[in-house]
């Protein structure tokens, strides 16, 4: 077993590789994790020549040709946009400006009454084009990107012949191999404690909360979670855990469910996920409710005896 | 030329001693991350630079960032006699961790690679406390797994990096300052 873990996509992101020699196994974790810095060079808001700043600054004026990645990370954007009717949405770039998530736009601001466009505005085209039917309109793939670059980075090691690993990027994290393993989701409200375990096997599990997600931006308590339709941050959790087949549907799934979580048992049942959400001061509930994946913490996991262990609640 | 006052001392058998509390993760030694990040190379020569009063101002002016360390182990790599670049242990102290990496430069001072050795968490002991991962035998199918290694996955840690993206812009003002 070898296990390494390297400053990416703007968290620490450790891989665990099993049933190798340790140096096929180190040259696999290689390059995983150089599947992954690729992701980043291409989906970059922050960076002018990723493919994704090309296309924000070219695709309102016509068609550009992207590469497979970004195309295949802007396809399932498309289809969690359509099932979810619009509450995942790519294009809520220009709003993480305007809150300071992401560095400003050149130019003047675009007014508010100004900014009516979603991800129905952009256009895939067959042959690996994208085109954005609104001038103003930015996409940032903060939402999903490290998700795909998590499968991406599984799909290296099993290239290279590992047969049990994990890929944890700060949170959203995809195992895979005969044996399952157990994973410990941190407690929104204490972070040194774990909220619940649950055994995966060739599954993905991401969790978005509030606990570390705005701790750059001081004074602000909520996360980086915009509502589309309203353009305001929003989050009606405190935290979201999404168990699905891979990474990239468990990442953008948390965002749905924050957001929407008395809509998502529909979403979730779409993409072959369940979640886990923890409201503040009304604890634990599953979606879809009584088809729980996840093993809640009852006391054992809890090492506090001040704390009380946590239970579902019905709407 | 700054570098002639360091005195590289040969050949390495010098480790780092850490004394790991419950929590810590150990990813790579310091002698595990120079072969991964120098494969092929035949000697490490580590100097251990004292920074002077002169170079800790310059370093602070250059990153704009507080210098808190006196010194820095530096690791030349070598080949045949032939210098592949520069091997540099380094630390981060954030709100939540603390953080021991290595950050690998080429001859000209470009970022080859990064590799953490070492991460502690603050807080966290619970999770990886080891009488409440006894609680873990028993209860799963799996507690095997629970024990040694499911531990280490926690989903919802999702820490910045930012504090290492600034550690590494002080170790190239570093290398700027008393290698170049």
């Amino acid at each position: 077993m070898i296990v390494r873990a390297r400053p990416l996509l703007g968290t620490f992101v450790e891989i665990q590789a099993d049933g190798l020699s340790e140096l096929d196994g180190h040259r696999s974790i290689d390059r995983a994790f150089d599947a992954m810095a690729e992701v980043q060079r291409r989906m970059s808001f922050h960076d002018p020549a990723s493919t994704l700043s090309r296309l924000n600054r070219l695709a309102s004026h016509g068609p550009v040709r992207v590469d497979e990645w970004t195309f295949d990370v802007l396809k399932t954007a498309a289809e969690i946009h359509l099932v979810s009717h619009g509450v995942f949405d790519v294009t809520i770039a220009p709003h993480l400006q305007r809150l300071g998530f992401l560095p400003p736009a050149a130019g003047p601001a675009v007014p508010m009454a100004a900014r009516r466009w979603s991800f129905a505005d952009v256009q895939l085209l067959p042959d690996r084009s994208v085109r954005f039917l609104h001038p103003n309109l930015r996409i940032d793939l903060g939402g999903i990107a490290k998700g795909f670059a998590v499968d991406q980075a599984v799909a290296a090691l099993q290239a290279a012949g590992v047969e049990r690993g994990v890929v944890n990027a700060g949170g959203d994290l995809r195992v895979f191999g005969q044996e399952a393993f157990v994973v410990s989701i941190r407690h929104p409200a204490r972070p040194g404690t774990a909220l619940g375990t649950l055994s995966l096997s060739n599954r993905a599990l991401a969790t978005s909360a509030h606990y570390f997600a705005d701790e750059r931006i001081s004074g602000r308590r909520l996360g980086p979670f915009i509502n589309p339709r309203t353009g305001r941050r929003q989050a009606r959790l405190q935290s979201v855990s999404v168990d699905a087949p891979t990474a990239i549907l468990a990442d953008a799934l948390t965002k749905v469910v924050m957001l929407a979580p008395d809509d998502s048992a529909h979403v979730l049942e779409r993409f072959g996920a369940s979640a886990l959400c923890v409201a503040a001061g009304r604890g634990v509930r599953c979606i879809p409710g009584g088809r729980a994946a996840f093993q809640l913490a009852a006391q054992p996991f809890f090492p506090s005896r001040r704390h009380r262990p946590a239970h579902s609640f019905n709407r | 030329m700054q570098s002639s006052w360091i005195r590289w001392s040969l050949p390495v058998a010098v480790g780092l001693v850490v004394t790991a509390p419950g929590y810590a993760v150990q990813y790579l030694s310091v002698a595990s991350a120079q072969k991964l990040c120098f494969p092929g190379c035949d000697q490490f020569a580590v100097a251990h630079i004292k920074f002077t009063p002169a170079q800790i101002k310059a370093i602070e002016a250059a990153t704009g960032q507080p210098q808190q360390l006196r010194g820095q182990e530096i690791w030349k790599a070598m080949l045949g006699g032939q210098l592949q670049g520069y091997f540099i242990v380094d630390y981060v102290i954030g709100k939540h961790l603390v953080i021991d990496y290595a950050v690998a430069l080429s001859p000209d001072g470009a970022v080859r690679q990064i590799e953490i050795l070492q991460y502690r968490e603050s807080y966290g002991g619970e999770i990886r406390n080891p009488d409440w991962r006894k609680q873990f035998v028993g209860k799963t199918p799996r507690s095997r797994f629970a024990l040694n290694d499911g531990i280490t996955n926690i989903s919802g840690a999702t820490l910045s990096s930012r504090h290492v993206t600034e550690g590494v812009k002080r170790v190239l003002a570093t290398y700027e300052v008393c290698l170049k």
